[in-house]
């Protein structure tokens, strides 16, 4: 262990391979930025890039620009209200808040701060415990899948607003759309309404920019003036970096959160964001500050996300089935350079893949480095005046929802995805659980389904493993956990 | 009167809707098959009892709510209106610039959007004395756009109902 160790920092440190660091980074913050181009178009661009290139290298570099898109995203997040990919889904809810105090660049440098300390905690964990965390996981059967998705959605909707029944309805309609298109069951047609283009079902990345892009830019064009209300950047990013370290019991549970949550094959760095975010915010002495602009918010969301992607690697490498859209497209980019993921990969491909690792860890400390020198210049957007930023959104987004199909019903989709948010916002239901619905959907459908058949239709399978009943007490503790709060305060409020 | 009352506000008006979108939903889920149709309409009843336990609890509190705000609040009322009233204006001009865009989109190509948008954006939303730098922003930026979506990555931009 500890020779292939010395063996892949040697390689890593290799002047190709830090070139392949170093424009993985750029172009991973880069793609990230742009609301609709997440890691998974990001990587699908750039194959034709590296396909001549030694296999170690080529996986540098697209493991680079697969971490960074989620800095990236995290930055139009933080700015403009706008997720680059549904992993930052939790950064906006404190992230935006902070934009419109002025303390952009703040949010910022805690962004970047969390990308190395998450990423790096996540990425020592992974090589030193991948074999045994991928034995873990091959624990989990269907009903395992259903019930970690169902927990997902169910402590979202009971926090992510304070209002458990709005947010629940967010999810039931999130998971309502997901079952648009082709039933993977039965390949039965589903609320099509003969349109072509949902066929496949709806598609995330065009609704993820509707939900978010195309709201935040209708919200910002109802008033005049600039994203920063008080018109002026507060704070620097070095003041970003010492708050994060105020607050270590915050980094390492939702650290600890990411990488269970990663090491879940299919569940992904989306709801690893939420959860930390809920669970920081239930930890909190002060919950009410949350959603507001507090920077414990984006330290969870951030944090846990980043620890996220080491986790979700070793589902991707260890056993081949991807925690992500960008882990099934890394998946493909391992295959095409003759890495084949399985158990025996950590045997066979070892010089490979732990280059690739301690290359993920130097990419953690190359991000916070280009993090905090360009932090502050990417917060100046928030200064420009709406009528420019409005139409800057909409390009950008909806040529993201555009270029994956080349269709234009993509951009009327994500339009018809932006009034949904916007009506959604006004009528005070967050559009975050929709979007998990939507992504766990299938997952959610798919399990079910296996699950019962496996139990020969009985529903005891779900109450059968021990990991099963830890999960049952955990949903029901979700839905019931913000009545008996309030009612446990009054209690011991009347006792004192 | 409170009915009415509460069946104006946006939230109650948008959980009638989505109450009555499940309910559609678990209909037309009736002639699936049964594997196809099952979680389907499941979740869809149980979003169809939330929402319905939701808009109740709104309903009530409305009532309440309508029992306590007996002070007169006119003057503040009458700002807020008016607050409403122009984001209305902006909001629906804004929808219209968008819509604008999606047809020049169409005719001639995701590229005469970007400028439709940038273009429309600047000279409705933007300041008289800043006409000239936003119709600069909307040229250069559709430029921009052009060289790093259409030489170099490939997606066609100029492809519309027209050519």
């Amino acid at each position: 262990m500890i020779d292939l160790l010395v063996q892949a920092v040697t390689f890593a440190f290799q002047w190709q391979n830090l070139v392949a660091l170093a424009a993985g980074t750029v172009s991973g913050i880069i793609i990230g930025v742009l609301p609709g181009l997440g890691p998974s178009a990001g990587m699908a661009l750039a194959i034709p890039l590296v396909l001549k290139w030694p296999p170690a290298t080529a996986l540098i570099f697209m493991g680079a620009l697969y971490k960074c898109s989620n800095y990236g995203g995290s930055i139009t997040a933080i700015l403009v209200n706008t997720p680059g990919d549904s992993s930052n889904a939790a950064t906006i809810l404190d992230g935006y808040p902070m934009c419109e105090k002025g303390r952009g660049g703040v949010a910022l440098a805690l962004s970047a701060t969390a990308a190395m300390v998450g990423g790096s905690i996540g990425m020592i964990c992974l090589i030193f415990s991948a074999p045994a965390l991928a034995n873990f996981a091959l624990e989990f059967g269907p009903a395992e899948y259903f019930l970690t998705a169902l927990l997902a959605l169910s402590l979202i909707a009971a926090v992510v607003q304070g209002a458990t029944l709005n947010g629940l309805i967010a999810a039931g309609l999130g998971l309502m759309l997901s079952f648009v298109g082709f039933d993977v069951i039965t390949g039965h047609l589903r609320y099509t309404f003969g349109w072509s283009v949902i066929e496949d079902g709806i598609p995330l990345i065009q609704a993820l920019v509707g939900l978010f892009a195309v709201t935040q830019a209708l919200v910002l064009a109802e008033s005049a003036g600039a994203i920063s209300r008080i018109g002026k950047l507060a704070g620097g990013f070095l003041e970003g970096a010492r708050i994060y370290f105020r607050y270590p019991y915050t980094v390492i549970r939702s650290s600890l959160i990411g990488l269970f949550v990663g090491v879940l094959p299919a569940v992904g760095q989306s709801s690893a964001g939420l959860l930390a975010w809920a669970d920081a915010k239930r930890a909190s002495a002060h919950p009410e500050t949350f959603g507001t602009g507090d920077p414990q918010g984006v330290i969870a969301s951030e944090t846990s996300t980043n620890a996220c992607m080491p986790g979700d690697l070793v589902c991707t490498i260890a056993l081949g089935i991807p925690g992500s859209v960008g882990a099934a497209v890394f998946l493909g980019v391992m295959i095409i350079f003759g890495v084949i993921p399985g158990p025996l990969v950590f045997t066979e491909k070892a010089d490979v893949i732990y280059s690739l690792f301690v290359a993920l860890v130097l990419t953690s400390f190359v991000l916070f480095f280009v993090g905090m020198t360009v932090a502050r210049h990417f917060a100046l957007v928030t200064l420009l005046p709406n009528e420019i930023i409005v139409p800057l959104t909409l390009v950008i987004s909806l040529l993201g929802s555009f270029a994956i199909r080349n269709l234009m019903a993509d951009v009327v989709l994500s339009l018809g995805f932006g009034i949904l948010g916007y009506v959604m916002l006004k009528g005070g239901l967050t559009p975050v659980p929709l979007l998990l619905g939507l992504v766990l959907g299938e997952m959610v459908e798919t399990n079910y389904h296996r699950a019962l058949m496996l139990s020969g239709g009985s529903y005891s399978i779900f109450f059968s493993s021990i990991i099963c009943k830890i999960l049952v007490i955990l949903i029901i503790l979700s839905f019931v956990g913000p009545y008996l709060a309030p009612l446990w305060k009054r209690l011991t409020g009347k006792m004192k | 009167m409170e009915t009415v009352r509460a069946l104006a506000r946006t939230d109650v008006r948008l959980k009638v809707v989505l109450a009555f979108f499940f309910g559609l939903f678990y209909l037309l889920a009736i002639p699936y098959p049964e594997k196809s149709r099952q979680f389907p309409q499941l979740v869809a009843l149980f979003s169809f009892i939330v929402t319905v336990v939701s808009l109740v609890r709104d309903f009530v509190r409305g009532a309440r709510a309508a029992e306590i705000a007996q002070v007169d609040d006119t003057e503040l009322t009458r700002t807020g209106e008016e607050d409403r009233g122009e984001k209305k204006k902006r909001f629906f001009r804004a929808w219209g610039i968008i819509l604008a865009s999606l047809g020049a989109g169409l005719l001639g190509g995701f590229l005469f959007a970007t400028l439709f948008l940038f273009a429309g954006f600047g000279l409705i939303f933007g300041r008289r004395e800043d006409l000239v730098r936003n119709m600069l922003v909307a040229v250069v930026m559709t430029i921009c756009v052009f060289c790093a979506f259409h030489w170099l990555m490939g997606v066609p931009l100029l492809s519309g109902l027209f050519w």
